[in-house]
């Protein structure tokens, strides 16, 4: 009898949590098809202006099909080149033996403590530089690469890499390397595939951190079609009369692609936040 | 070594791609200095608002300029406020536009710390063409730097057919004090249930708008912190008390929840800037049963008029950028001199404008149907003229983040001398940081 009324206890429990955070979500899906008026009213029930919403904000000058662009293409190059750079570097924190590495480590930890804010204007002068200095012109301000350049090494993913590195069975490695494997090669056909759900849940981390991302671009994008989501739909927010149905369907089209990045990456995802990895 | 080559096979791999992606993009660096590639940049906020009206500027301008190209980008103000601050402060002009929208509380903070950045607009236009009030905050060293565009006048927007349900006519809105209001609101929550406004307590407009009727602000004519030996604030503060006392307010949390109010038709009155009237208009369902009256005054005090202003923003130009003379000319082509474009934008936008000549506009004396035929452009332009002038100093947000929790301990009860002279001084401790 107890057993019974706990796990309803139980369901109850969780149901309420869940329905907390979902309910944004459904809130966000209905709003998306209401007007502004009803929305303010309140409104719960599904509308009939999803259309004409999603007509306001494509005709609108705000650009959002090409901010969407340009945030894909910011998103998806960052965790590619995030990808090689950062695991790399995690992989060779365990498999290369220095004098120095703990302390380069320690170094690169101590990174992480200091705030993006702080480092905000340094940054913007810095590549204010770069817009002179003839093939540093490639990553200055304004251009995708000064966006993407400094997400690409971050201290998070250097350490997450590391951490999982270290349960990289040495056997393996070994193994590969009497094989004659280079160890290049030992880092692409061994490594690599060992730890899929480690990458997985790299992806999932990097791709939605820079599709979020929000304080960097706004500073380093000046002109009006390279701005990334984020930045036009907070240009949408500061208005006398603001248009919350346009605004919902706009962050509605931009959970999506993250959606579906953890969707697809779910499994490998859980598994690698949680270390796991097949021998 | 198979190492190096992988490595450079990696790099190169890298910089394509990175060079795929930038594409066309490494151009337009040049020279900071004057540029001749005939481009104008205007920076603003508001799709449905600035923005609009920058493109019908745009539209102006370009039947007499056709070969200037203006280009209208729609930012955050908060945006905008954080690229115009990292990029002045570390004197980089690249990417800045030629003309920025800037609201009268922050204009003083960057004419005082960036003055050589921003044009003197002295040249094409004169503070007498413009309502007293906006041009107070955005001359220095009487050069003029920029050019007023909308009145923030405060209004107080209200519902006739509730107002009258407790037993006043519209008569008894004119010339309002806010002993009255309070009267008339306590007989309308009696009658009809309602409530006779809105309070959001994070946010203080209410404060401000009876601050600038009796033209007072935080600060004093010098810009310096005045909280304890305000006698405005005071009042201000002992109004919003009254209000909160009188049982005749709902409390909101956002923008959201105070527009739903309305619409919803949950409260009989809203004091307001007049850029309020298009959200209030929405309510379709609702037309003629509002009007409009002026502003209440604090009795109490002698200065205090039945006008007052909130929000409201002028055009600059940033002279660094490489346009000045260009963006010169198309302000005063358009927002500085231009009737008939203030006339399309009260016909488009609601615009109030703060030029004293569109006054004389067509669309200014025509009745509107959802105010019961109300004339309300000529009322608004008529208390846009009679807004006191205040200098809003460089910190009025800094000071307002204390604000609010110095009405909150107030309204709870707390002594109104003793907080304000404590906050008196820790408003002095902030701003000097």
């Amino acid at each position: 009898m107890s057993k019974k009324v706990l796990s309803v206890l139980k369901y109850v429990f969780l149901a309420v949590i869940s329905f907390v955070s979902v309910f944004p979500l459904i809130w966000m899906v209905i709003a998306a098809t209401n007007r502004s008026v009803d929305i303010t009213k309140g409104t719960m029930i599904p509308g009939s202006y999803l259309m004409e919403n999603l007509n306001t904000l494509l005709s609108s000058d705000l650009h959002y099909m090409m901010a969407f662009k340009n945030s894909l293409i910011i998103a998806v190059i960052t965790t590619a080149l995030a990808m090689l750079v950062s695991s790399a570097a995690g992989y060779a924190f365990v498999v290369y033996k220095s004098k120095n590495r703990e302390r380069v480590f320690n170094l690169i930890l101590l990174s992480m403590m200091v705030p993006f804010a702080a480092l905000m204007v340094p940054l913007f002068r810095l590549f204010t530089k770069f817009n002179n200095m003839g093939p540093l012109k490639l990553i200055a301000l304004n251009t995708p690469m000064a966006v993407i350049i400094i997400a690409v090494a971050t201290a998070f993913l250097i350490f997450f890499f590391r951490q999982n590195a270290q349960t990289f069975p040495k056997e393996l490695l070994e193994a590969a390397r009497i094989d004659g494997l280079g160890e290049f090669q030992i880092f692409v056909r061994i490594f690599m595939p060992t730890m899929k759900s480690c990458y997985a849940a790299a992806i999932v981390v990097t791709f939605m951190s820079s599709w979020n991302n929000y304080l960097w671009p706004l500073i380093a994008l000046q002109s009006p079609e390279k701005r990334t989501l984020p930045l036009v739909i907070s240009a949408m927010g500061t208005s006398y009369t603001p248009d919350y149905g346009m605004m919902m369907i706009a962050v509605f089209i931009a959970t999506i692609p993250t959606a579906i990045i953890f969707f697809i990456m779910q499994k490998q995802f859980v598994a690698g936040m949680t270390g796991s990895v097949k021998g | 070594m198979k190492l190096k080559k992988a490595t450079a096979v990696l790099l190169t791999v890298a910089v394509t791609v990175g060079l795929a992606a930038c594409g066309s993009s490494s151009d337009g660096n040049k020279d900071s200095a004057k540029k001749d590639d005939n481009k104008l940049t205007i920076w603003a906020w508001d799709e449905a608002f600035n923005i609009l009206a920058a493109n019908e500027a745009k539209k102006i301008y370009a039947e007499k300029n056709p070969d200037v190209d203006v280009e209208v980008v729609t930012m955050a103000q908060d945006d905008i406020v954080a690229k115009l601050n990292t990029s002045l402060s570390s004197g980089a002009y690249d990417g800045l536009p030629d003309i920025v929208l800037i609201e009268d509380y922050r204009i003083q903070g960057y004419l005082n710390a960036y003055q050589e950045d921003f044009a003197d607009l002295s040249e094409i236009a004169s503070p007498e063409d413009f309502a007293e009030y906006k041009t107070g905050v955005n001359q220095i060293d009487g050069k003029m730097y920029g050019i007023p565009f909308d009145s923030g006048v405060a209004a107080m927007f209200y519902r006739t057919d509730m107002i009258e349900e407790a037993g006043y006519t519209q008569d008894d809105m004119e010339n309002l004090t806010w002993d009255k209001y309070i009267e008339i609101g306590k007989a309308v929550k009696e009658k009809t249930g309602k409530d006779m406004l809105t309070l959001d307590p994070s946010e203080l407009g209410q404060i401000r708008m009876m601050l600038q009727s009796a033209g007072a602000w935080y600060t004093d004519e010098d810009g310096k912190v005045n909280l304890a030996d305000n006698q405005a604030l005071k009042d201000a503060v002992t109004t919003y008390k009254k209000l909160v006392d009188a049982g005749i307010t709902k409390t909101v949390s956002d923008w959201d929840q105070f527009v739903g109010a309305f619409n919803n038709g949950d409260v009989a009155s809203v004091p307001a800037g007049s850029w309020l009237s298009p959200s209030i208009m929405k309510a379709e369902d609702q037309s003629g049963k509002w009007a409009v009256t002026a502003f209440p005054r604090m009795a109490e005090n002698a200065d205090s008029v039945n006008a007052s202003s909130i929000g409201g923003a002028g055009w600059y130009v940033l002279k660094k950028v490489g346009h000045e003379d260009e963006a010169k000319e198309f302000l005063k082509e358009t927002f500085a001199s231009n009737t008939d474009l203030m006339n399309t934008l009260a016909e488009e936008i609601n615009l109030i404008s703060t030029l004293k000549s569109a006054a004389e506009c067509d669309y200014y004396s025509k009745g509107m149907d959802f105010y019961g035929g109300q004339e309300v452009f000529k009322d608004f332009a008529e208390w846009t003229a009679e807004v006191p002038a205040v200098n809003y100093g460089e910190n009025t947000y800094i000071i307002e983040d204390l604000m609010t929790e110095v009405m909150q301990q107030i309204t709870s009860g707390a002594d109104i001398d003793k907080v304000l002279s404590d906050y008196q001084k820790q408003a002095e401790a902030a701003i000097s940081k």
